[in-house]
């Protein structure tokens, strides 16, 4: 056995021992992933897997090293970098990723991409139409 | 300050942007003669390509103490590095059609999944999956 197996080992006995633990707290990252649209809050996460709302947090900051709402913010930034590369205007990305508030959404957004939402989607349009296969090349005249 | 290049060491440039690209997937982004038949070599993940650079940097030719860690790191079964993936197993059985060789099979760690392979240019590299 390696040295990098026999570590991997000592760390799954000293941090990963709660199997418990460990299967409601992936159930609560599961449930984000699905439901990120939706209005989720410590609240209703703690309801739907029977937790008190103080451990949720605890454990979740304690296998995935952020918090619930860290993670959930993420996913609905890497979801509506998606919905705008798509051609969805900046309005309806924000209110389909789960934000309730245009404003929120924009400056989320640029601090976690360092640009804004607008600006992001033109310059995904811009290299889209750049390297498009069926684009036509560019003649300098 | 951005974080924009990560560097791989490689005993072979060549051979390696053909593990990379061709079995990996990734892209070549910047190939610049550099010297003495060195190249400034980058690849980008081929849906993030506006991500950061890897750089396979030929390191453990020209600088012994690189090649001596290169080499312990590798003899230990240590990734170099690791890159993300949808799904561990999916990406363990594709590549081992490919004829890529894993120290370490598809093994969960608690919330995460992870398995190591070798990049054939010197390194062990971890795939991992979020659980």
């Amino acid at each position: 056995m390696t040295f990098y197996k026999k570590e991997l080992e000592k760390i799954r006995r000293l941090v990963y021992a709660n199997n418990v633990q460990i299967d409601i707290i992936k159930g609560v990252r599961k449930f984000i992933e699905n439901n990120y649209q939706d209005n989720l809050n410590l609240d209703s996460l703690s309801n739907n897997h029977f937790v008190s709302k103080h451990h949720l947090l605890r454990l979740f900051k304690k296998y995935y090293g952020i918090t619930p709402r860290q993670y959930l913010t993420d996913i609905r930034i890497e979801k509506s970098k998606e919905k705008l590369k798509n051609g969805m205007s900046v309005t309806q990305t924000c209110f389909a990723v789960g934000f309730e508030s245009l404003g929120s959404f924009s400056s989320l957004f640029k601090a976690k991409t360092g640009i804004a939402p607008s600006a992001f989607q033109k310059k995904k349009q811009l290299s889209r139409n750049c390297i498009h296969p069926n684009s036509r090349p560019l003649t300098l005249k | 300050m951005k974080a924009t290049v990560i560097s791989i060491p490689v005993r072979d440039q060549a051979k390696a942007l053909a593990f990379y690209t061709e079995k990996l997937g990734f892209i070549k982004k910047r190939d610049i003669p550099v010297g003495g038949g060195n190249r400034w070599l980058t690849i980008v993940s081929k849906d993030w390509q506006d991500g950061p650079e890897l750089s396979l940097e030929p390191g453990p030719n020209h600088f012994e103490p690189c090649k001596v860690f290169q080499e312990a790191l590798k003899d230990a079964g240590i990734p170099w590095t690791q890159f993300d993936v949808q799904n561990v197993d999916t990406e363990y059985e594709r590549l081992k059609d490919l004829g890529v060789e894993f120290s370490m099979q598809p093994t969960e760690m608690g919330t995460v999944k992870v398995a190591v392979f070798d990049d054939t240019c010197g390194n062990n590299i971890q795939l991992v999956q979020g659980l």
